[in-house]
């Protein structure tokens, strides 16, 4: 057989990124194990979460060393997970739809690509900027005019945070795709009488909607794992379940954050064998979330591609 | 015959040259230290380490703040050499790890700070704030705060407790003030670096000491605990110290002689192995939430000039660094004479 040089480097290379969320998954699932075994099917049907006490000496449970008084349950947190990146869908997609077709319709020519820049800059900003905003003024304002007890911190503002976060992903998404619609189908429907209104909604906006939903979805994918600007603004609901949108919550990816380092103090190594146990159960979430977008884009994202 | 000579020769040559050059190596004596761990004793760390480094040409020195547990972890596998804690190590831990030492640098305390308009002085006791946290006082006249604050006219309101979200020697004091002075505490949350807080409508986490000052400045009618280190912008931020009622029954707000009269009373009974708690210590004057800050170090350093550049550091940080030159920003105290004593023989048995 004649040894390709060329194809065989490139083809090790390309192999390195798979190997490398296999050696990440893999490395989940063994070590936590135990952990599986341990927590069960409760895990996440379950609402207390508690280390245990990590000082005294641990005891056995079913022939497996845990700390005393430990016990696993991360419904609380695959909830807060759940619906603080649904509310955040829920604001940032009337905002990124008005935002791209105000982009696309309603700018002049010349100043459309700095005011799309602009857009996209908003994508890149660190998420703890996000956080700090939320804290100095987001937190502040729920507290005065909008929760009753006078708490910010919670559901909402996280919500809020993440909904700014990911604004510009679907605005830019769905601007790109708006840009690709043919001029002429634009044009036709201005020739038979459309006012400005019907042209985007009737002729443009059904061309782009598959567009629109992949943008959607790999929003919520962000959405779903941000860490630090919903540490920074969600109270840290924990063992209670989220009644209103004042409620203090914790998502997953904060979570593990926020309990890793007592995690670490603990002997038998159980308390961060479930935090990864935890980790798996996000990645497993934003996977679902990710293959969807995939779906839902596949073969649908190029407009033009479709009207040939 | 001729290629084996030659590597023979090359051999012999590459060997005099690593060892001349380990022999240049070990003339600077640069051995790096790395320190890793608590964000309470960062702070004093690089004070200590930027003098310390000035007045001793060579050592090269790195802090690293990323929290107790991680410090306790990162020792232990000997990824740095200097893992600073809040908290000393536990019995399992110290069972599992023989040579693994918790050295007292310095001594650190705890304020609970409140947020009500209106009131500044305001005492609390242990079996309140675990009432308070555990979700059973829920007003601020409950009767049982009342009690304890005669002629304080308390508001009608609901008390939002607020707590450390990550893990945090902070919460380790304050939840093993709680234990000792609260059965029912001790036999239900216990005491450690998280807890896992009961669910009260409306309580609140804080990420770090500055997320539950944020937390407590933002609401009216809470209250949290923060170390010590932050009580100048706790002050800034308009929050009261609550006094704290100690073993003796007595209120009392954390002072340089409240906290020295706790630190005190401890210094007498601390074990060689100097793991112990300074919380609701005894003395009629003494404040509850008082604790040492740890160095973990292990006693068996893989290589001898290591071992005596952390000798060296740490006899500098119990000795010079107890200056208030460098305690002073912190707030921190010095340890007592007896303390310094056992840590300086915790100190000399790394090797």
């Amino acid at each position: 057989m004649k040894i390709r040089p060329f194809r065989l480097s490139v083809l090790s290379l390309s192999l390195l990124i798979p190997a490398a969320l296999v050696a990440v998954v893999l490395f989940l699932v063994v070590y936590s194990g135990q952990a599986m075994l341990f927590n069960g099917l409760h895990f996440v049907t379950d609402i207390n979460w508690n280390l245990g006490d990590l000082y005294s000496d641990p005891v056995t449970v079913n022939g497996i060393s845990v700390p005393s008084g430990a016990n696993y349950g991360i419904l609380v947190f695959i909830v807060g997970t759940l619906l603080s990146s649904l509310i955040a869908i829920l604001i940032a997609v009337p905002l990124s739809v008005g935002a791209a077709i105000f982009l696309a319709e309603a700018v002049p020519h010349r100043i459309r690509p700095v005011l799309s820049m602009l857009v996209e800059l908003v994508a890149v900003v660190p998420s703890v900027v996000f956080g700090l905003w939320g804290i100095a003024v987001l937190i502040p304002f729920i507290g005065h005019y909008l929760s009753p007890t006078g708490n910010g911190y919670g559901l909402l503002a996280a919500a809020i945070v993440l909904a700014l976060m990911v604004t510009p992903i679907i605005a830019s998404t769905l601007l790109d795709a708006l840009m690709q619609v043919p001029k002429e189908n634009r044009e036709s429907a201005f020739a038979l009488g459309a006012t400005h209104f019907e042209v985007v909604s009737k002729a443009m906006m059904p061309m782009v909607r598959t567009t629109l939903i992949g943008g959607i979805v790999l929003a919520l994918g962000r959405a779903l794992g941000e860490t630090m600007a919903v540490l920074m603004v969600s109270g840290g609901g924990i063992n209670i379940l989220p009644d209103s949108p004042f409620s203090p919550i914790s998502t997953i990816a904060s979570f593990i954050v926020s309990q890793l380092d007592s995690a670490e103090a603990d002997p038998t190594n159980m308390s961060v064998r479930t935090l990864s146990e935890l980790a798996l159960v996000l990645f497993f979430i934003t996977l679902a979330v990710n293959a969807t977008a995939k779906l839902l884009t596949s073969g649908a994202f190029n407009v033009r591609k479709r009207q040939s | 015959m001729k290629i084996l000579t030659n590597l023979l020769r090359s051999g012999v040559a590459a060997l005099a040259i690593a060892s001349a050059a380990g022999a240049a190596h070990a003339q600077t004596v640069d051995v790096p230290l790395t320190e890793s761990g608590s964000s309470l004793l960062y702070p004093l760390f690089n004070l200590w380490v930027a003098s310390y480094s000035a007045s001793h040409p060579g050592a090269d020195i790195t802090t690293t703040s990323t929290g107790s547990g991680a410090g306790i972890a990162q020792s232990i596998k000997g990824l740095v050499q200097i893992g600073a804690s809040d908290a000393y190590l536990s019995d399992t831990m110290v069972k599992k790890n023989p040579t693994m030492m918790s050295i007292p640098l310095a001594i650190s305390s705890q304020a609970v700070n409140y947020n009500l308009p209106g009131i500044s002085h305001l005492n609390l006791s242990g079996p309140i704030l675990a009432g308070i946290y555990e979700g059973k006082i829920t007003q601020w006249n409950d009767p049982a705060i009342v009690a304890a604050n005669p002629g304080v006219s308390l508001p009608n309101h609901v008390i939002i407790p607020v707590h450390r979200l990550d893990g945090s020697g902070d919460t380790f004091i304050f939840s093993q003030y709680l234990a000792f002075s609260t059965p029912e505490w001790a036999s239900t949350l216990h005491y450690g670096t998280t807890i896992s807080w009961p669910a009260v409508p409306g309580a609140l986490g804080g990420n770090g000491n500055s997320g539950v000052l944020a937390a407590v400045k933002a609401n009216p009618y809470s209250l949290g605990y923060i170390g010590v280190s932050y009580a100048d912008k706790a002050a800034a931020a308009g929050l009261g110290v609550a006094a704290l009622q100690n073993k003796h029954g007595e209120y009392v707000l954390p002072t340089d002689e409240t906290i020295a009269a706790a630190a005190q009373s401890v210094a007498t009974t601390t074990p060689a192995d100097e793991r112990v708690s300074m919380i609701f210590a005894e003395g009629a004057n003494a404040y509850p939430i008082v604790n040492y800050e740890y160095a973990i170090v292990n006693s068996t350093q893989p290589a001898p000039a290591l071992a005596s550049a952390i000798h060296d550091f740490l006899t500098w940080a119990i000795n010079e660094g107890n200056s208030p030159t460098f305690l002073k920003p912190v707030h921190f105290l010095p340890l007592p004479a007896a303390v310094k004593t056992l840590s300086q023989a915790q100190i000399d048995k790394i090797q």
